[in-house]
């Protein structure tokens, strides 16, 4: 449960933000050349769930965001993504239409069908019940 | 009869003569022997404070394992002076109601899964009961309740767990639509966690040693089977056809289904007709899997699910040795 050993003290939190700002402008330099897919697939990378830190869940999110919203071709992405990443996406789609916000919830509600279809009613479930790795 | 209130769980071990356990609500629970013809109760001093959630008889059937929504699993056998079940506890480790017990085919190690998430594996020696083995290492040598082993693979509830028929590799479920395998149960264990599609998974059940089914909330039982490197992996559903074969007919041959038993629920017809339109057995999540092939043997050929929508269905597999191919 939370505190065991699993989960990453306040100071490597630091750390961690630091490697996001990184991730941030790679993404940024990535979106300039057109290249959605790879921003989103860097952003995806290395998200730290095993983190109580509100600070770095939040900022990661705001780099998947950025991502997020640049994607046009939805089929496109989730054909590039690997497999292994659908569970995570799923997450941070959630988040997105808990934000309210009208434009990141049409863009996730529109990957969330896709998603679906491709990872099945599992990996909603998977995102559900996981309440250890939440993003 | 003498039961007069709800039943919590009924066992049958495989030797239909010996005995049949059942619980009660106001916590009464009995073995039931049959002895010229009548079935006669035995009481059994259960100890328990809360609902006891599941019961398996072991494999020689002369201990059964409660596990109880008061995190704790109860351990009972025959006391002869008394003409009486008592029973052992293990009170520690479980942080959450048991929802499964499954016995190793040694009769002295039990796996659970609980709402905790976590699968373990304790010794359940009891002296007098068990004759110790003189190979040094064995179970034997553990004290009565000492967790061998504990499996954090999985972060939701667990439920159903079952070992292969050898014992060298168990299974449980969890709850994240996930399904997960461990080989080599013992001081290094080699875990997999598989994560499937669909809606998650109540009971499994091992088909023979290398292939598992598992059925749960999405009505149809699944096949998962270890490939020739051991890693394990969703197969199919069992109803499901290959490409090849196309008739409508091969379809009903290749499992034959019974009714067997009705809840006040559903009528016969309406269940045979609702079945029909959705093209499945079960209407409902299939809560349990129970194996009907003799206990201890390598394979096992025809299995009965049971669910919420009332209904318990008998699967053979006789015929389908070919389509499940050769993991079966």
């Amino acid at each position: 449960m939370a505190g065991a050993g699993g989960f990453v003290e306040a100071d490597n939190a630091e750390a961690i933000i630091a490697r996001i700002e990184t991730k941030s402008s790679k993404i940024e330099s990535l979106l300039k050349q057109y290249k959605p897919v790879e921003a989103l697939k860097t952003a995806l990378e290395g998200s730290p769930p095993k983190t109580l830190d509100e600070r770095c869940k939040s900022a990661n999110w705001i780099v998947v965001h950025r991502a997020l919203m640049a994607i046009k071709d939805i089929e496109g992405m989730l054909n590039a993504l690997d497999v292994e990443y659908y569970d995570i996406l799923m997450k941070y789609l959630y988040r997105g239409l808990s934000t309210g916000d009208r434009p990141t919830c049409d863009q996730c509600l529109k990957i969330h069908e896709k998603l679906t279809d491709r990872a099945g009613l599992g990996c909603i479930l998977r995102c559900l019940t996981d309440t250890i790795n939440t993003v | 009869m003498e039961n007069s209130l709800m039943l919590g769980g009924l066992m049958y071990p495989e030797d239909d003569n010996l005995s049949r356990y059942t619980d009660e609500e106001d916590q009464r629970r009995y073995v039931w022997s049959l002895e010229g013809g009548e079935w006669v109760p035995t009481l059994v001093i259960l100890r328990l404070n809360r609902a006891a959630l599941c019961v398996q008889w072991s494999a020689k059937e002369n201990k059964f394992a409660v596990g109880s929504g008061a995190k704790t699993v109860c351990i009972c056998y025959y006391e002869q002076e008394n003409n009486w079940w008592v029973s052992k506890l293990i009170r520690k480790r479980h942080e959450s109601s048991v929802t499964n017990v499954a016995w190793h085919p040694n009769n002295i190690l039990l796996a659970t899964t609980s709402t905790d998430g976590k699968c373990r594996v304790f010794s359940t020696f009891i002296k007098g009961v068990d004759t110790k083995d003189s190979k040094a290492g064995s179970p034997a040598e553990s004290k009565f309740g000492e967790q061998i082993l504990q499996l954090d693979l999985s972060y939701s509830w667990a439920f159903g767990v079952k070992w292969s028929p050898s014992g060298n590799t168990l299974s449980f479920i969890g709850h994240s639509s996930m399904i997960y395998f461990v080989d080599d149960v013992g001081p290094s264990p080699l875990a997999q966690s598989v994560a499937f599609r669909d809606l998650p998974l109540r009971d499994v059940l091992f088909i023979s040693e290398k292939m598992v089914i598992g059925a749960g909330y999405d009505s149809n039982p699944m096949v998962f089977a270890a490939d020739d490197t051991g890693i394990w992996s969703f197969i199919r559903y069992i109803g499901e056809k290959k490409a090849e074969s196309s008739s409508a007919s091969s379809y009903s041959s290749q499992f034959s289904e019974a009714f067997y038993g009705q809840s006040k629920a559903t009528t016969a017809n309406e269940a045979s007709e609702s079945s029909k339109s959705r093209g499945g057995v079960h209407d409902n999540c299939i809560h349990s899997i129970v194996s009907l092939s003799k206990a201890g043997s390598p394979k096992v050929m025809r299995f009965s699910t049971s669910g919420l929508d009332g209904k318990i269905a008998i699967w053979e597999l006789e015929n389908m040795q070919e389509e499940l191919g050769h993991q079966f």
